[in-house]
């Protein structure tokens, strides 16, 4: 096994005890999806829930010090933090298969029809939000610790803010993006795809980057 | 003779502390005592040397391999036991050894459960369950479970009871039997060292006051006791520390400078005293 995948199963260690909390996480945006009679909202919801227990595995190292645990193990820096990454990847990942198989059920035994084309787009906008919120999230938490760090988790939303704000006052751009996205699933997959590694791939380095010069 | 630890010129500098050209060495098969009051420098060493710190200036090498180029290597070989436990509280004993052994390739599961039995560990027991006392001998039987050749303790007395200490003691000496392996341990309880050490690093605010043997260290000094009439100019000048009272005087004084003041009570120095001196803290020292 990599020291990448022994880190990430270290991490799942440390949740392990808050399981049941995690899940209980899930249980509200089927409410939600309920509700609204939308698989989108559900899925969106759950992601964005899930992704803010991403600070657990940061909160409780910190509660114990585990720091100094880290700074004794036979690992690399960089191998702890891609371990932690690929940890919260698989949490997204595995809430988002959750929410994709319980949501679509509510919907169906509440008379609503969820077609292929509902689950890829409520897939699609449920782990793209996922990265969006945690990209921003870990380096914080990094630089940060997990108290000051959760200010990181809010800039998404700044952004969708700032971003509708932007395209009320220029509707044309919108509509072109609107297009341009209704016209082709694929390219809308493509994108996400695209801006997820992307997003990834900065915020891991800037992670690295944090953890290496950190003084434990 | 080989040396598991070799520190050369340790150096670094905070805003308000700076840490000055440590060297000592840690030959196989000993223990060395890392002394020095609070706030001396005991555990920035320890840390520079685990490189969770970044060295200013110096060279530190594990086994012959140096701490930061080979840091892995160097980590497989270490064993480290802080001041307080560093496991997640709400762990099973059980699952620290799931947690942990995954990073070390010689864990032996055995041993593991051996060490358990002889602390009386239950591994059903939470972390959080577990008295101080416990918490650390859990982390040495980690250590002992992937056969760490050099055991680093950040002091792991402060805060035990007697009963623990001396287990404590005992385990560390046995530990050493085989010749194998050695033991740093940083401590401000001196009594700790006059039973278990071998040889003694001491660092007095940031700078290295004396690294050797431990018989070496308390033959350097001695204590000279006298009437207050008795505390001369020139004793003044000789001693490296002076505790006055009402009625006389105390002085730790080197060896080699007693020899002018034989009317005096002279005395052997213990570590205590050597370190209390030394630093000279509180209104009753000059």
């Amino acid at each position: 096994m990599s020291n990448i995948l022994k880190s990430t199963k270290f991490d799942i260690a440390l949740v392990k005890p808050y399981f049941k909390t995690i899940c209980f996480t899930l249980l509200l945006p089927i409410v939600f999806a309920a509700i609204n009679r939308s698989l989108l909202t559900g899925v969106s919801f759950a992601m964005c829930f899930i992704a803010m227990t991403t600070g657990y595995t940061f909160s409780i190292t910190e509660k114990n010090s585990m720091d100094r645990l880290f700074g004794i193990l036979p690992v690399r820096k960089s191998e702890l933090v891609i371990g932690r990454y690929v940890f919260v990847l698989a949490m997204g990942l595995l809430s988002l298969i959750i929410s994709l198989i319980v949501q679509p059920l509510v919907l169906k035994v509440l008379g609503e029809t969820v077609g292929v084309f509902d689950i890829v787009t409520a897939a699609i906008a449920g782990i793209f939000l996922f990265a969006l919120y945690t990209v921003f999230q870990i380096p914080g938490y990094y630089k940060y610790g997990s108290i000051k760090g959760r200010v990181f988790m809010y800039i998404p939303v700044a952004g969708f803010l700032v971003t509708l704000l932007l395209l009320s006052k220029m509707p044309a751009i919108g509509n072109l993006i609107i297009s341009v996205v209704e016209s082709s699933l694929i390219l809308l997959v493509f994108l996400a795809v695209f801006a997820i590694v992307v997003m990834y791939a900065v915020s891991i380095i800037l992670s690295i980057r944090i953890m290496k010069k950190k003084e434990m | 003779m080989t040396n598991y630890l070799e520190v050369t010129n340790l150096s670094k500098s905070f805003d308000s502390f700076q840490l000055h050209n440590i060297s000592f060495t840690l030959p196989k098969g000993y223990i060395m005592g890392l002394i020095g009051p609070n706030g001396s420098g005991k555990t920035t060493t320890i840390k520079l040397i685990l490189n969770m710190l970044g060295r200013t200036g110096g060279t530190v090498k594990v086994m012959g391999l140096d701490n930061i180029t080979e840091e892995q290597k160097v980590k497989s070989e270490l064993g480290v036991v802080f001041d307080a436990n560093y496991f997640s509280d709400d762990w099973k004993v059980s699952q620290v050894e799931k947690s942990i052994s995954v990073f070390y390739p010689n864990w032996n599961r055995q041993k593991f459960a051996d060490m358990l039995r002889k602390f009386h560990i239950a591994p059903t027991k939470k972390v959080k369950e577990l008295s101080k006392g416990m918490q650390m001998k859990l982390m040495l039987a980690c250590a002992f479970s992937y056969d760490a050749k050099l055991l680093i303790l950040d002091e792991p007395t402060s805060g035990l009871d007697p009963v623990s200490r001396d287990e404590l003691l005992k385990i560390l000496s046995e530990y050493i039997e085989d010749g194998e392996h050695s033991v740093l341990f940083s401590t401000h309880i001196t009594g700790d060292l006059e039973r278990a050490a071998d040889y003694i690093t001491y660092i007095s605010y940031g700078e290295l006051f004396f690294t050797g043997s431990k018989d070496d260290f308390v033959d350097i000094f001695r204590i000279v006791k006298g009437g207050i009439e008795e505390l001369s100019d020139d004793l003044k000048n000789k001693a490296a520390g002076i505790r006055t009272f009402p009625t006389g005087f105390e002085a730790l004084m080197k060896t080699e400078d007693i020899s002018g003041f034989s009317n005096l009570t002279v005395e052997p120095a213990t570590i205590d005293e050597i370190v209390v001196f030394t630093s000279k803290k509180g209104d009753d020292y000059e």
